[in-house]
């Protein structure tokens, strides 16, 4: 499939807007359709794409397995520490308004932060769940 | 208009319906799917401006973008047996 140049131009050509559109619906959602598990679907299906045009050991050497594991987790973190940091500052688990100066920019501020935090795990667990999914040595039959 | 248009939507989807279940060969149904999935592209940004609301373009980007990419990874599936393997 890598010998075919209409889809591998495709693929080069439609990389970046992918992502660039993964990253509209992720700081867009709270105006439109969006959040951060659509984003990172639909930022996850660019790396996806790009491991099926041109095989899994360059989408592999485009995305390394160990940084995919380290986002997969650094996202949770993210989600967790926002929770935990507001209980430090005295109020309850993920209640966003003690995060700012006002509880209007606190809420702003912890809904992007949770959103994004959201968005790198889904979209790592895609990318780790096909790398899993589509590294499976089957016969050729059929 | 509009109303006109989403009729004419369904009526193109129910014949590409039929053409999936009596496909001759799996590509003629795979053809028949990234088709029908085009015209649900139409159908949801027709709707979203019947309806008055066009945030529903987001939502057939997403649509075609998924077409696209599933219909790439059907084949490719087909026609090398695995999703993973460069085709010799």
């Amino acid at each position: 499939m890598h010998k075919n140049p209409i889809l591998r131009v495709c693929t080069k050509i439609l990389f970046a807007p992918i992502i660039l559109f993964g990253l509209y619906v992720q700081f867009h959602g709270d105006f439109g359709p969006g959040g951060g598990f659509q984003a990172g679907v639909i930022v996850a299906s660019a790396f996806i794409l790009y491991s099926i045009v041109f095989g899994l050991d360059k989408g592999k050497e485009l995305f390394p397995s160990n940084v995919n594991l380290f986002l997969l987790t650094l996202g949770g973190i993210i989600y967790g520490g926002v929770g935990i940091t507001s209980m430090f500052l005295g109020e309850e688990f993920l209640s966003y308004n003690v995060l700012g100066s006002s509880p209007q920019s606190g809420q702003h501020i912890g809904i992007l932060l949770v959103e994004f935090g959201v968005g790198l795990t889904v979209s790592n667990v895609m990318i780790a769940l096909f790398n899993a999914f589509a590294g499976f040595k089957s016969g050729k039959g059929n | 208009m509009y109303l006109a248009a989403l009729i004419a939507c369904g009526i193109s989807g129910i014949l590409i319906l039929v053409r999936i279940i009596l496909g001759k060969t799996t590509f003629d149904r795979i053809l028949a799917i990234n088709s029908l999935g085009t015209i649900i592209v139409l159908g949801i940004a027709l709707h979203g401006f019947y309806s008055g609301r066009p945030e529903f373009l987001d939502i057939a980007i997403v649509y075609a973008l998924i077409n696209f990419i599933g219909t790439i990874a059907v084949l490719k599936l087909f026609s090398t047996g695995s999703l993973g393997d460069i085709q010799k």
